[in-house]
């Protein structure tokens, strides 16, 4: 017997009587949702610039450009110094990432991003520094109302991302920048 | 887990804690360090007013996924092939290496850059792996200090908490070549991520645990912070993910309930940096699903046993349990320490002592965001050891002789009597060696005046 069918098999004699399935109906917290979304993208470490939408965003880029910078943008508007490359290794100098994001969430911070405007899924993961845009009507009050509006679709990658990379496997010492990016700078439009 | 997942460094847990307990600094650091998780779990909890709302929520998810199991698993299963995902099915930790292994050998893999994953700890995949010539890279930091010092991991989610900064400089200054005497954590973690980096660039496949696995979607959801998960399925071409067959959820929303109380439970942040959905390989890739069994279907023919399954790994009971945080995840012997990892691995103790590792305090059961019975479990783990006749040698010898005292009223008003006489009128050191391992660290109580049945009788009866 092939040993599928030795755990399905086994799985025919659970001890527990079966359980319905619960609802899920969690009252969300509407108050100044843009308000709460702020105050948690700081807990994890983020910053959101609330005020200038893309125009803000260029002329950050533009700064970092003139000082030599390596700025990938994947937001249309957003213009870096460097196109997607044809491999993921390729990407190993960029040192910001600017990525559109599709939804946020008020209650942890969190920017839902879809790998159909990555490029490769690796983007906001090797980059040094990501920024990300949102748009200010994206702004959800908690994670269940969010899982409701993604779509993932076969063969697709998603994630949530919640602030820079991080670590406190040295003596609890929370360190900014494991991994990941080192900062997170989120961009209202 | 079962008799197929070997104890690791067997020996009875108490003397294995007191091997711990020898420096005493230490232990105060460590139950320090960890009360200071439980407390901002505490404020991350009180944070939500729905947080009760979503416990019982948990729960109830997590018990009719494992009572519909096998539909779930079908489910999901087609799900992934319709994805374009691999799925592979091992009865146990030996077939899920071979299985990983076949995998790696195919692509011709020499280097496999893994995400933190209990399971493959569980398995023993890394030895396995190594002693087939694959190099196996740990990349979560902890997971990376503990496999360049070459120890098992001392917690679920803060695998290295039992290291002093100080020691991981010494170990990375000898294995990274970081300056002498250097235990600053931002340098240190700054130096990991320089030479991790090099080794996400240059493997050939890489391998993950999962922290979800949505049947109805078909794809696998990883949690990390560091972003080591992503960072190593998403260069090479080739990623594995290993699952237990409990971490399955029947859909979105309820991975959704469980996002919400992971991280808040686990240290206190609202979510963790990444929770990653994977649904199908990188465009020119191939992903695979492990799904693996290794004793949880033996778990599931008890009733008790069974709701340990409902865990989702948070480690929020090993961060409160009295008990682990003085006596140090390697007294335990198994891969996963504390409460859960009694409620997991008491099958496989051969010392037949780790469900006495625990005070029945219900600290675990009071903080666990499904509400797996942890202090209930334990006891059943008592009862299953005194029915197989596996009791340890002291317990299997006067655990008769007390029932039958506490069983007999007249014996026991006798003797208590006594015992407060004594107490009053015999010296302290004469009396002290008779509550042996109890009075070690305890002074004796002052003898009350009377015995509680006589006062209730006199305050309180009719």
């Amino acid at each position: 017997m092939s040993s599928k069918q030795s755990i399905l098999n086994a799985l025919k004699s659970v001890a527990v009587a079966p359980q319905a399935m619960p609802s899920i109906n969690v009252s969300p917290r509407l108050d100044d949702v843009i308000g709460q979304f702020e105050t948690n993208l700081g807990t994890v470490a983020g910053t959101l610039h609330r005020e200038g939408g893309l125009a803000a965003l260029q002329a950050k880029v533009d700064e970092l450009l003139k000082e030599g910078k390596q700025v990938i943008s994947q937001v249309e508007g957003v213009t870096g110094n460097r196109n997607a490359p044809d491999t993921a290794h390729e990407l190993r100098d960029i040192d910001f990432a600017v990525i559109p994001g599709d939804l946020a969430v008020a209650e942890n911070g969190a920017i839902w991003v879809n790998n159909q405007h990555l490029g490769h899924r690796v983007t906001p993961f090797i980059c040094e520094n990501l920024f990300l845009v949102v748009s200010a009507d994206k702004v959800v009050a908690n994670m269940h109302q969010a899982i409701k509006q993604i779509s993932l679709e076969s063969g697709e990658f998603g994630v949530f991302i919640a602030g820079p990379s991080k670590t406190a496997d040295i003596e609890q010492a929370l360190v900014v920048g494991a991994h990941g990016a080192c900062s997170l700078n989120v961009y209202l439009v | 887990m079962s008799s197929q997942t070997t104890a690791i460094n067997s020996g009875v847990h108490a003397k294995k804690a007191d091997i711990f307990c020898q420096d005493e600094a230490r232990v105060d650091w460590h139950s320090k360090a960890l009360w200071m998780l439980r407390e901002k779990r505490d404020r991350a909890a009180a944070s939500l007013p729905e947080w009760e709302q979503l416990r019982q929520l948990g729960s109830e998810m997590k018990l009719h996924t494992l009572t519909h199991l096998g539909e779930y698993l079908e489910t999901f299963e087609k799900n992934c092939q319709a994805n374009g995902i691999v799925v592979h099915w091992a009865k146990d930790g030996a077939e899920h290496n071979q299985i990983v292994h076949s995998i790696l050998a195919k692509h011709q893999v020499k280097k496999l850059v893994k995400s933190k994953s209990m399971l493959t700890e569980e398995c023993h995949l890394n030895p396995y792996l190594e002693s087939k010539g694959i190099g196996v890279i740990d990349t979560d930091l902890g997971e990376r200090i503990i496999q360049l010092a070459k120890q098992p991991p001392s917690h679920i989610v803060v695998p290295a908490i039992h290291l002093k900064k100080e020691e991981v400089g010494d170990l990375f200054h000898d294995k990274l070549g970081t300056k002498a005497g250097a235990s600053d954590p931002l340098y240190l973690t700054r130096a990991a991520r320089a030479h991790l980096r090099e080794q996400f660039l240059s493997a050939d496949a890489a391998m993950t645990g999962v922290n979800m696995a949505i049947a109805d979607k078909g794809a696998v959801v990883v949690c990390t912070n560091e972003g080591n998960a992503d960072m190593g399925a998403n260069l090479p071409k080739l990623q594995l993910h290993s699952m237990g067959i409990d971490k399955i959820v029947p859909d979105l929303d309820s991975a959704a309930v469980l996002l919400r109380t992971l991280a808040r439970n686990a240290t206190g942040q609202p979510v963790t940096t990444y929770s990653s959905f994977y649904r199908g390989p990188q465009t020119g890739g191939e992903m695979h699903v492990i799904i693996v069994d290794n004793g949880r279907t033996d778990m599931l023919q008890d009733k008790i046993l069974a709701e340990s399954l409902k865990c989702i790994r948070c480690g929020g009971c090993l961060n409160t349990c009295p008990v682990y945080r003085r006596s140090g995840g390697f007294s335990y012997n198994y891969t996963i320490p504390g409460p859960i990892g009694i409620a997991v691995g008491a099958q496989a103790d051969d010392t037949h002592s780790i469900p006495w590792a625990c005070t029945l305090c219900g600290s675990c059961s009071y903080v666990c965001p499904t509400k797996v019975p942890l202090d209930k479990i334990i006891h059943h783990h008592r009862r299953l050891k005194a029915k197989a006749g596996k009791l340890p040698y002291g317990k299997r010898n006067y655990m008769p002789l007390v029932g039958n005292f506490m069983a007999s009223e007249t014996m026991l008003n006798c003797s208590m009597s006594v015992a407060r006489t004594a107490l009053r009128i015999l010296p302290g050191s004469l009396l002290k060696p008779f509550s042996g391992a109890w009075g070690k660290y305890r002074e004796l109580p002052v003898a009350p005046k009377s015995s509680f049945e006589a006062w209730f009788n006199k305050n309180r009866g009719q």
